[in-house]
């Protein structure tokens, strides 16, 4: 099978509009069958935030009353709210994430005074606004730094996260998670754990797990398809990042990047600008990749990747299969990762706040199992 | 000159209770070709059909209800004046739920708006909205809809909800005022879902607190609010686009500046 591919190379052209920068690379055609494409790189301009889209039920802990609107209803919830509105929720899984992007903030607020290029934390919920006041009476309570959010009433989220440029969209609701990743938007559903490990308050650590989250999960595939290995074999490193032939970095960048790619970039380009002021060592984010693939070929393979697509990662785990829960005990991320959902049960186990990405062939089989359940829970809170 | 024509097709609401909604027949009705007998269906026309399926639930909740709305077509010009037998007979062509027709001109429709007690006015035209909000109609501009909803969405604009009580209050504000309280208590016959009606508060400006103020302010006259938008400086348009109100409220001149 002749599975080929010939470069075609046109002009690259970029042009910016008030608040993205489009860049049009080049088109590749394949041999086999004659398909052309194009991508349009739709960059935010880097003067922008970083946008991360919270639900109340995973920023606070929401879980009784969740529980009164399973059994009573939702007029007996809205009125358990109200009457306690000057009581404040008590921090839900999300709300460690959240403190450790303001610590960010901070640090960088002092390095950089002018610059809008921070963490922007929104609060997207679907509960009615009548909840609101206790919501506002809690963020105030715990100090957080929300000022920003969407209370839509029962209507969906979606919209807003595209309106707001989200860059991350974290929710109780794994429905909305996946009609959010449909739609573009990098997002998982998080759980909570019995117990949640202690975390740093100053530096943010973020783990991903690497197929589905980050790569996409037909790279495999791709990669034995199309013979890209040989290309990755002959590297030429140059100022660190690898010297590539620009078309195959283009196919490796559209077809093999996976829902958390943009996320993980985002938090290079903030990294870098503590670099920039010589803070390397004391940089206040710290990236994992906590992967199942072994070190040889495979794993190395992901590193490649990354470093193609001008990535980082700090810290690169290959656990050879081993289950990932002990190994992030020791990590201690406020966020973990993954595609499957024994792995974020296994992480949620000992402690880690983990969240899952519905994404890729996994979840294919297992989405008919988990719409069941989901008929059950409620649809109008996130 | 003003003058006022009963639409006998329709059963007239209680001059005590209801709340007058004046719209430009302007708003509502596209003009066509001069042949024509029947205008086409204007900007307003969506509007109009979500402010009579509020009725119509209002009455399904109880057929004594008399807090209804009251729709008055208005025409604001005396090109528009020549027209009157056109509008009305385009109103019943639709079977519009509309129980008045004033004809006025430009000189002369503020006072027309006063003299019907007319608690909301509705125009596409940007200068009749101050103007009759100068002389204390509640006023607000219509604009073309995209995908307009089925259910009446109203937005209160919250950085202009809250204002110290300092001074005495604009006409305006005070019609403001008990035109929120009305539409609270309209709201409060139906349930948290399911409402022909959605309050819609906005904050453009303000943080958190500004937003959680206009929700007291808001709550203490009676009307409980469905959802929140806190933007605290974010662009207005591409929220306004999936909020999609029917139209936006604030004190004084209504239209936001994008």
């Amino acid at each position: 099978m002749n599975n080929v591919l010939y470069p075609y190379r046109q002009k690259s052209c970029n042009f910016e509009l008030d608040w993205i920068k489009i860049e049009l690379f080049f088109t590749l055609v394949c041999e086999e069958q004659l398909w052309i494409f194009y991508t349009l790189l739709l960059q935010p301009k880097p003067e922008n935030a970083i946008t991360i889209g919270v639900s109340a039920r995973v920023l606070f802990n929401m879980e009784k009353e969740q529980q009164i609107y399973e059994q009573q209803g939702m007029e007996e919830y809205i009125k358990y709210q109200v009457e306690h509105e000057t009581q404040p929720f008590s921090p839900g899984p999300a709300f460690s994430f959240v403190k450790a992007l303001e610590a960010v903030n901070t640090r960088l607020r002092e390095l950089y005074p002018e610059s809008e290029e921070l963490f922007d934390v929104v609060l997207m919920t679907n509960n009615h606004a009548y909840v609101g006041l206790r919501l506002i009476n809690t963020i105030n309570y715990h100090k957080l730094f929300i000022e920003r959010f969407c209370m839509t009433g029962g209507n969906s989220p979606i919209g807003y996260l595209k309106a707001y440029h989200t860059n991350l969209y974290l929710s109780a609701d794994p429905v909305k998670v996946r009609e959010a990743l449909e739609e573009g938007i990098a997002a998982a559903t998080m759980f909570t754990p019995e117990k949640i490990t202690e975390v740093s308050e100053t530096q943010l650590r973020v783990a991903f797990d690497g197929d589905a989250v980050l790569f996409s999960d037909e790279s495999e595939r791709i990669y034995k398809a199309h013979g890209l290995d040989k290309f990755f074999e002959h590297e030429k490193t140059h100022e660190n990042k690898l010297q590539m032939d620009p078309v195959i970095l283009l196919y490796s960048f559209c077809c093999l990047q996976g829902p958390l790619k943009g996320f993980l970039e985002a938090l290079g380009k903030l990294q870098k600008k503590f670099y920039g002021k010589g803070q390397r060592m004391d940089c206040p984010i710290r990236t994992y990749l906590v992967t199942a693939r072994s070190a040889a070929s495979s794993g190395t393979r992901a590193l490649k990747t990354l470093r193609s697509w001008g990535l980082e990662i700090d810290e690169a785990l290959f656990l050879a299969g081993a289950p990932k829960g002990p190994m992030l005990e020791k990590i201690r991320p406020h966020i973990f990762f993954d595609d499957q959902m024994f792995h974020v049960e296994g992480a949620a186990e000992m402690g880690t706040v983990a969240c899952h990405v519905p994404y890729g062939i996994a979840q294919r089989i297992t989405k008919k199992g988990i719409h069941d359940k989901e008929t059950s829970s409620a649809p109008q809170e996130s | 000159m003003v003058s006022t024509i009963q639409n006998t097709d329709v059963k007239q609401k209680d001059a005590d209770r209801a709340v007058v909604v004046a719209v430009t027949s302007r708003a509502v009705f596209e003009s066509g070709a001069d042949g024509d007998d029947v205008y086409g269906m204007g900007v307003a026309f969506p509007l109009l059909q979500a402010l009579q399926r509020v009725n119509e639930r209002l009455l399904e909740e109880n057929p004594a209800e008399s807090l209804l709305f009251d729709v008055v077509l208005i025409t604001t010009d005396s090109q528009q004046q020549q027209q009157s037998s056109r509008i009305i007979s385009s109103t019943r062509h639709y079977g519009l739920e509309v129980s008045r027709f004033c004809f006025s001109s430009e000189e002369d429709f503020v006072e027309s708006l006063q003299k019907n007690n007319v608690q909301l006015f509705l125009s596409t035209d940007r200068n009749e909205v101050p103007q009759a909000s100068q002389k204390g109609v509640l006023s607000a501009l219509l604009d073309r809809q995209e995908a307009p909803s089925e259910q009446l969405r109203v937005m209160f604009c919250g950085d202009a909800v809250n204002r110290p009580d300092a001074g005495p209050m604009p006409a305006s504000r005070q019609a403001a005022q008990s035109f929120s309280a009305q539409l609270g208590e309209m709201r409060q016959r139906f349930g948290m879902s399911d409402s022909p009606l959605s309050i819609v508060l906005m904050t453009s400006h303000g943080g958190r607190e500004s937003c959680g103020g206009a929700l007291r302010t808001l709550r203490s006259r009676g009307v409980n609010v469905d959802e929140a938008y806190c933007l605290a400086g974010a662009p207005l348009s591409p929220i306004l686009s999936v909020v999609r109100p029917h139209f936006l409220l604030s004190d004084g001149f209504s239209g936001l500046e994008d």
